[in-house]
């Protein structure tokens, strides 16, 4: 993987940019972006096809230089053409941005109430914040130990 | 003929208007500040989002989908935005003409934001399915969301067979212009049919067309409200703004007013004294 980036490194690099209600919150320069799609992880190197894809709740994975940055994206849809990433989404957090203890909680909350019968449509809906406050937890705690990601590349 | 007394007491009101206008002033000119935060956030990603739908619409297989498909039109839904309160000049009134105008030989169905707006179309006889009054501004991020579903809802069971957005964009602090957007089916004037277009869409172009709907609805609901809430403050500064420099005038007005009246009660007293002091000597 490393010959891989260094490769990269010599060649052009993706542009990427994040785009919230909030306004256009990430501008980032990278070698590699591996985002979760609807149907699975979508990998993408600069002069990738163009592609417009649907996303689900996940972890975005941006690879620059051999490191690797982590940011909590929640939905949103994403525009890929040549060296161009577009991302839309309404949620998309960086680690430090992430209130851990929030993420916790609402994981235990969601894991309590399921225990419970319920309804489908609330069984549902805890789903996605039980997933979405694991995926919070595990982009924070990359802050701390940091090459978590060169396993999932 | 109103006495000394009376002016003053006028005046002293004026006043007291004039500082509870400035305080409104300072209110509308605090939250046109954040208001305007808000909108220059959401902007960028409504923009983007209506040109990603819009591209769509080059796709022969995207124009079969029923949000692109337009239908038979039997009813339509309004969202129409106007204010809870008033104070902002023209703001409300002119957007509920543009309203009404635009509703004309239309079956409407209207969600109304706004008291203002309620009591309006229910004065005319209009057909409101749906009020919403005092949303809060932090609930306009969720809210604009909750409607986005209920609307595309309503226009998949084929209840409604438009949706219209009635809000009012904000061009500067003097101009805000009155508007009609359709929201769905999507707005594809001006798109050529091109299959050539290489653009692929994953996993497939109806299930791309289900998630990003929603999500444009979404953002351009919120950013309609954001931009009519700007809108709405604008004026209201604007408005706050004269109604204090006409305060002042009149304040002015009746200040000179009570000095002419008091100079001249002075005169005549004057004059009585010196006229009866000139009787007195004549008698000596």
């Amino acid at each position: 993987m490393a010959a891989e980036q260094n490769n990269a490194v010599n060649k052009q690099k993706l542009t990427l940019n994040i785009t919230t209600p909030r306004g256009l919150k990430f501008v980032e320069q990278a070698d590699m972006i591996i985002m979760r799609c609807t149907d699975g992880d979508l990998g993408v190197l600069p002069g990738h096809a163009p592609v417009s894809a649907v996303l689900g709740d996940g972890i975005l994975r941006i690879f620059n230089d051999g490191s690797v940055k982590k940011l909590a994206v929640f939905g949103g849809i994403v525009e890929i053409n040549n060296t161009t990433v577009n991302l839309f989404s309404t949620i998309a957090q960086r680690p430090e941005e992430i209130d851990r203890e929030r993420a916790e909680a609402d994981f235990r909350r969601a894991e309590e109430t399921l225990i419970e019968q319920l309804e489908e449509q609330d069984i549902r809906r805890l789903r996605v914040l039980m997933h979405r406050a694991l995926v919070r937890l595990e982009v924070s705690s990359h802050a701390e130990e940091a090459g978590y990601g060169s396993d999932s590349g | 003929m109103s006495s000394l007394r009376d002016i003053k007491r006028r005046i002293a009101n004026v006043g007291t208007t004039q500082q509870m206008v400035k305080a409104m002033y300072m209110i509308a000119s605090t939250k046109l500040h954040k208001a305007r935060a808000q909108l220059e956030g959401v902007r960028p990603i409504y923009r983007e989002l209506s040109r990603v739908v819009r591209e769509l619409a080059r796709q022969g297989k995207a124009r079969k989908h029923v949000f692109y498909r337009g239908r038979e039109v039997r009813s339509s839904l309004y969202i129409v935005l106007t204010s809870d309160r008033g104070f902002s000049g023209s703001y409300s009134a002119g957007i509920m003409t543009r309203a009404l105008e635009h509703m004309e030989e239309k079956n409407e169905k209207i969600l109304v934001v706004g008291s203002k707006g309620h009591q309006f179309f229910k004065k005319r006889g209009k057909n409101i399915i749906g009020t919403i009054i005092n949303l809060p501004d932090a609930q306009v991020y969720y809210g604009s969301e909750s409607i986005a579903h209920w609307a595309i809802d309503l226009y998949l069971a084929g209840e409604v067979d438009e949706v219209f957005i009635v809000y009012t964009r904000f061009e500067t602090l003097l101009s805000y212009v009155p508007c009609v957007d359709r929201l769905l089916p999507v707005d594809i004037s001006g798109v050529e049919v091109d299959d050539h277009e290489h653009i692929k869409y994953e996993p497939d172009v109806n299930t791309f067309i289900d998630n990003v709907i929603p999500l444009y609805m979404h953002m351009s609901l919120f950013r309609a409200f954001s931009e009519s809430h700007t809108s709405e403050e604008a004026a209201r500064m604007v408005s706050m703004d004269t109604a204090e420099k006409n305060a002042d005038d009149m304040i002015r007005k009746l200040t000179r007013m009570y000095n002419r009246r008091r100079q001249a009660a002075i005169t005549q007293e004057i004059n009585e004294i010196v006229g009866s002091a000139t009787m007195l000597n004549v008698e000596d």
